[in-house]
């Protein structure tokens, strides 16, 4: 198999992903850098597996918008999961416990900022939803490892007991990274509809700016 | 106070200044990679560009494409005076932690 490097072209997917994530400005230069060294370095080396190189390069710079986000939504659940072992609470059923509403809002904030930040950098409504998904999975699973962490440490009756008392022990294991993502999906799409809004009204001044 | 770069951010810095007027993306992380003799990810390049500029070391202006990149534009960086002064301070500060010491060092004397 012969291998046409001035046209071989990475995954479509792949490189629509990169530059949807990429800020307006970077797009094309970035993205041109990642094809260049493509074609002239990695292709003639690695031949057929090349796209995987370029997948894990497309993977590197979605960890690397999202990974912060995710340390913040872990952070909130280990927080929640310390407070309701360490300081046991009485859920009273259709009562919402103020830690409980502080989780949500603290979560709510986290979802929204996320993709309010991701939507006004780089101008797309569906980055600033994909990037918060993602965050979101990192972060669920993140939370689980550090509450399983918690949990190694202490795992005595009581601890137990207080896992059971604030929702069981299937609401943090395995459950909690699905619950997060969906959660992350209805509540990121205000902020990312406020940052692409913002970044319009930020390029619209810009120009008038400018111009004037 | 004076900024403290990172060897990272050395190492990118260096590569600019010797690249001089083809410093774009791809050049510098081959810069890097053959500088730091191991394999540098782009990304973790794109990112200290980014970070070094918004600290003021350095600017960029977009150049002309090239068909292997589909025609799209080189970005190309300039290190500004700033850059130049926070270089040579991390040079000065890594020269004064060796001073008074021969390199290669010799196998350090026991302490019994």
């Amino acid at each position: 198999m012969t291998i046409d490097r001035p046209t071989t072209l990475p995954p479509a997917w792949a490189e629509s992903l990169l530059r949807l994530l990429l800020r307006p400005e970077d797009r094309d230069s970035i993205s041109g850098d990642l094809l260049e060294e493509y074609r002239e370095s990695i292709v003639p080396v690695l031949g057929a597996t090349a796209n995987r190189w370029y997948v894990r390069q497309v993977a590197s710079y979605v960890l690397r918008a999202t990974w912060a986000w995710g340390v913040i939504v872990a952070a909130i659940c280990v927080w929640r999961y310390l407070l309701d072992t360490l300081v046991p609470i009485h859920y009273t059923p259709g009562v919402i416990a103020l830690r409980s509403a502080v989780m949500s809002w603290a979560l709510i904030a986290t979802f929204s900022g996320c993709a309010g930040w991701h939507a006004w950098r780089t101008r797309h409504l569906r980055a600033g939803v994909l990037l918060t998904l993602i965050a979101a999975t990192i972060g669920g699973y993140l939370g689980m490892a550090g509450r399983l962490v918690c949990l190694a440490i202490s795992h005595g009756p009581e601890t137990m007991a207080a896992i059971e008392g604030s929702g069981g022990l299937f609401e943090g294991f395995p459950g909690a990274p699905v619950q997060l993502v969906i959660a992350a999906f209805i509540t990121c799409i205000p902020g990312a509809i406020a940052g692409r809004i913002a970044g319009t009204a930020y390029d619209w001044s810009s120009a008038n700016t400018k111009s004037a | 106070m004076a900024l403290v770069l990172g060897s990272f951010e050395q190492a990118v810095l260096v590569a600019i200044m010797r690249l001089q007027d083809d410093a774009y993306g791809r050049a510098i992380f081959k810069g890097v990679e053959e500088r730091l003799q191991r394999d540098v990810a782009p990304g973790a390049v794109h990112a200290t560009l980014d970070r070094l500029e918004q600290k003021g070391l350095l600017s960029s202006k977009l150049g002309s494409g090239t068909p292997v990149r589909a025609g799209r534009a080189r970005r190309y960086y300039r290190v500004k005076p700033a850059g130049v002064r926070a270089l040579n301070e991390a040079r000065a500060a890594v020269d004064n932690i060796w001073r008074g010491l021969k390199w290669p060092l010799v196998k350090a004397r026991s302490m019994a």
